[in-house]
């Protein structure tokens, strides 16, 4: 098995670290202290473990680089399959792996090109690992599209931190990418700003009001929605739509198109259609190669104190020459994953449970799809198990405010969040 | 356009859209959405050379590969060291040393996309200096990526005499830090892919949308209706009973603004009538005079203009024509046809959407007769045109060592920018160094001194001006480490200057103006 032969570090030969070395030989003026030129690299290319999540776009990348700087032991989570789409930037994937383990086949690309490198993949979810397996990692690099995975391993990495076991602290680097627009942070669990904190500067998905799909359609968008959204279900029934279906697109493509002609509306395409049904984000090489870059830089300089790392925020426009941002993103006090001080949130006295329900979902810095509340004293609405949802159904009509004295408390779950959210409710 | 045209180019348009993509752009589906078939076209035909095949030569050629950029050639006398094995990913581990390093690369690059031709030259920079004009006048752009500084001088001259060369990049990097530049004549651009939104007239009704808000007797409409006007025809309305109250005047106060406001809140029938909310959000389109934007005046007075000959580029043509056309009534742009989404039934959106479809179309052709004959232009480049005039772009570059020459540039510099000037000296002065005789050597490093690197960057700035502050630092970093190539920054340098190579090529985004500069210690980029 390639990972014997190459796991052993005689594979290095004189000369392979003679550009990293420059580095780890001697500090520069703004180094710190701490440094030990010459005795970071036993640190960096024998006992440094480190996760990479995502072996897509910015996964790919990162690996390469986490390779070539020197780190031996990575190992990469991805539960995706290679897509012909991906082929345009994922440059560890051919042709021929259309349809094979992101995570496999990158890792073992990875394995034959730099030897002496050991990658070990995990074609699956994050969700199924537990503590035990966080915890043997010095560092988490994540290049990641999905914001429900970041907040889930941001959670999980916040909640391993022990103050009495350092090793516990484990630094999160994050990438995200978007057509020419990117960012990179670094988070240290409990200590700086984390995901959640931030998430009220995600951008906003554009979401087309239900009356709109049925009634007034504009946009071609609109009837991409109307037959994905209102069409496909009163058609097909219980049959679950599959994006990534050509036949199923083509369905589609063919209903909206037939829905505007009827209205007069030009511009339903097979790409649009794909595009609003999938919410496919645009994605090149070069800003992921920027945005990975970033990311390893820090994991670097994190692994060998060799320069400061990133405090704490780095942010890119692409679009009109090369803008970027860097700055100290700010904690939040009361940010429900690493906060403590609950949130105080203000409605009026005549607000239902399902109306608050629905502000959870809408309001930018919390974003819980199915979330579930209660009191310390009740349950006021749970999503599951069936038996339970359907006994506290009956509250979802109520108004908050005679369920919740003023100033009480509510807590708020969701199945996919490794983390509570407490609200203060106030009433005004 | 004719109706026969139109339905020509419907059933096209069909017969593209119609049928699931084919393996090509399904491979492309997610860079085709930023710069189309147009951009995409752009980029297969360029072919670039790309001048070693250090780190980050590779870095920046993968990122262009993938993408499906026609050709590429990469010069290089180089063969595969031990240090090239370690920190290029486009080589084989120690399998490729010994072998020559353009080669490998090549073939290595090759594997990312079949659509895209490789070339392996394995001359050196001074064979292809020595060729002269006739060898680079082939390529579409030319990269070069720590070359010594006596040898860029001679290419940057090269390129630089010639208005029709190939644009050149100069990258330079060493360790954390890293600058690039693109010198380049002339570069235009239609579509900038600005957020700015065209102007929608409403405070210069054209006659058709003025003669519809007129025969449309809001109070007349049944509550459904009122409900879902467009707030286009309410702010043209609102305006209209506005100016017969005011001697013909737009609100011109914040009063008077505000007073406007209230009286198109006034025109609701219910409370949350939502396309009223919409109009008072966009109540200063209605007062805000549409005028051609300064940016695009300014370009009415580009040289290219006063020399203007059947040889010159279509854009210069059409850029005339542009200036002919805001010349008369009602002095502005020709108008868009794309209608953002508002609030609305979908026969007044698609009634208001035809409106102003018919009248783009009107002046589109209006602008056409003000194109000379002596040129023949395509109409998809002049639909472009016309779409994007709000946004037109020249950008006038400047030769690579301009910056260097231009005592008041750097002078500012030292207090406006002195973090970027800081790098940019830093790595000029290595660069300069690395080419003086004798080299010293400490077995195979370059040892640079901050003294010696301070002494040749003071001798880089005019008379009597002072390093920035920031040097000493910068230079602190480069004396550490002169010739490391860091796969990080090779990498993040790989994706900047790609990304501003496709901006040049498909003349789509904008790209930099000016010397980029990377810091990677402290994360940041900058301009100089
Ligand atoms: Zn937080």
């Amino acid at each position: 098995m390639a990972t014997l032969v190459n796991g052993s570090a005689t594979a290095d030969w004189p000369g392979r670290y003679f550009h990293i070395d420059q580095i780890l030989d001697k500090p520069g003026p703004r180094t710190d202290p701490g440094f030990a030129a010459g005795a970071e690299a036993p640190f960096l290319r024998d006992q440094a473990k480190i996760l990479v999540i995502g072996a897509g776009g910015l996964g790919c990348e990162i690996l390469a680089n986490l390779a070539l700087t020197g780190f031996k032991h990575i190992h990469v989570i991805d539960m995706d399959t290679i897509d012909i789409s991906n082929l345009n930037r994922q440059f560890l994937f051919r042709s021929k792996d259309v349809g094979k383990s992101k995570a496999i086949v990158a890792a073992d690309f990875i394995m034959q090109r730099v030897p002496g490198v050991e990658v070990t993949p995990y074609f699956g979810k994050i969700q199924d690992k537990g503590d035990d397996y966080y915890m043997q990692f010095n560092l988490v690099i994540c290049g990641l599209d999905s914001v429900e995975a970041r907040r889930w391993i941001n959670a999980t990495l916040v909640n391993l931190v022990d103050p009495e076991n350092p090793e516990s602290l484990k630094p999160l680097i994050d990438g995200g990418t978007e057509g020419f627009k990117g960012q990179a942070r670094v988070i240290l669990p409990t200590i700086t700003s984390c995901y959640e904190c931030s998430l009220d500067m995600l951008n906003k998905q554009t979401a087309f009001p239900i009356c709109t799909i049925a009634n007034t359609p504009r946009l071609p968008e609109h009837c991409i929605e109307w037959a994905s959204v209102l069409e496909w279900p009163r058609v097909h029934g219980d049959k679950k739509m599959d994006t990534d279906d050509p036949e199923h697109i083509s369905w589609l493509y063919k209903t909206a198109a037939s829905r505007a002609k009827e209205f007069n509306i030009e511009g339903v395409t097979w790409s649009l259609t794909q595009g609003v049904v999938k919410n496919i984000i645009p994605a090149i090489a070069s800003t992921n190669a920027i945005i990975a870059a970033a990311c390893c830089n820090e994991a670097f300089k994190i692994a060998t104190s060799s320069a400061a790392y990133l405090n704490n925020y780095f942010m890119l426009i692409g679009t009109d020459g090369i803008y970027s941002y860097t700055f100290e993103h700010e904690k939040r006090a009361d940010c429900p994953v690493c906060g403590g001080e609950s949130l105080d949130f203000p409605i009026s006295m005549e607000v239902t449970v399902e109306e608050l329900i629905d502000m959870l979902i809408e309001k930018q810095d919390i974003q819980i799809k199915k979330p579930s509340l209660s009191t310390p004293t009740r349950q006021i609405y749970l999503q599951a198990p069936p038996q339970l949802e359907q006994a506290t159904r009956p509250n979802l009509e109520k108004k908050v405010s005679e369920l919740v004295p003023g100033g009480g408390e509510v807590t708020v779950t969701a199945s996919t969040l490794p983390f509570s959210l407490s609200l203060n409710i106030i009433y005004n | 356009m004719s109706q026969e045209t139109q339905d020509i180019e419907t059933a096209t348009t069909a017969m593209t859209s119609e049928a699931p993509p084919d393996s090509r752009t399904r491979r492309y589906d997610r860079q085709l959405r930023l710069w189309a078939a147009t951009g995409q076209a752009a980029l297969e035909s360029a072919h670039l050379l790309v001048l070693s095949s250090t780190a980050t030569s590779t870095s920046i050629l993968k990122n262009l590969v993938l993408p499906g950029v026609g050709t590429f050639t990469v010069l290089d006398d180089a063969i595969v060291t031990p240090a090239d094995a370690g920190n290029n990913f486009f080589l084989e581990g120690p399998d490729s040393i010994g072998k020559p390093r353009a080669q490998e690369a090549v073939r290595l690059l090759g594997e990312l996309n079949e659509g895209v031709q490789g070339h392996a030259d394995v001359k050196s920079v001074e064979q292809l200096l020595t060729a002269g004009k006739g060898e680079l006048f082939k390529y579409t752009l030319v990269i070069a990526h720590n070359l010594p500084r006596s040898q860029l001088e001679r290419l940057s001259q090269l390129l630089w005499e010639d208005e029709d060369a190939p644009s050149l990049v100069v990258v330079r990097s060493a360790g954390f830090l890293a600058e690039f530049f693109i010198q380049q004549h002339e570069h235009t651009i239609i579509e900038s892919h600005s957020e700015t939104a065209p102007s929608l007239r409403i405070d210069k009704p054209f006659p058709a949308l003025l003669q519809y808000t007129q025969s449309l007797d809001l109070d007349a409409l049944d509550p459904t209706d009122h409900g879902h006007v467009p707030y286009v025809i309410l702010l043209v309305s609102a305006m209209e009973r506005w100016k017969k109250e005011h001697n013909g005047l737009v609100p011109q106060s914040y009063p008077e603004k505000k007073a406007f406001k209230e009286l198109v809140s006034s025109m609701k029938r219910k409370l949350d009538e939502e396309n009223f909310e919409e109009a008072e959000a966009q109540a200063y389109r209605s007062w805000t005079e549409t005028k051609v934007p300064s940016e695009v005046a300014e370009l009415f007075s580009d040289p290219k203009l006063q020399n203007l000959n059947a040889s010159s580029p279509p854009f210069f043509h059409l850029l005339a024509a542009l200036k002919a056309f805001t010349a008369h009534p009602p002095y502005t742009l020709p108008l868009t046809s794309t209608l953002p989404d508002m609030k609305a039934s979908t026969d007044a959106y698609i009634g208001l959407q035809k409106l102003y479809k018919d009248q783009a179309e009107l002046e589109k052709g209006t602008f056409k007769s003000y194109i000379s004959p002596e040129v023949q232009i395509g109409d998809d480049i002049i639909d472009s045109f016309v779409k994007n005039a709000h946004a037109l772009k020249v950008i006038r570059g400047s030769s690579w060592n301009s910056i260097d020459k231009d005592a008041t540039a750097l002078a500012n510099a030292v207090t406006a920018s002195p973090k970027q000037l800081a790098i940019h000296l830093a790595l000029s002065a290595a660069s300069s160094l690395a080419s003086k005789t004798p080299i010293p050597l400490q077995g195979e490093i370059l040892v640079l001194t901050i003294e010696a690197l301070t002494q040749e960057a003071q001798s880089l700035l005019p008379p009597e001006t002072e390093l920035p502050e920031e040097f000493e630092d910068t230079a602190g970093e480069i004396a550490r480490s002169p010739t490391a190539d860091l796969p990080n920054t090779a990498a993040l340098l790989g994706g900047l200057v790609a990304q501003e190579v496709i901006k040049m090529i498909t003349k789509q985004y904008i790209p930099i103006s000016g010397v980029c500069t990377v810091d990677l210690i402290e994360t940041w980029t900058g301009i100089l």
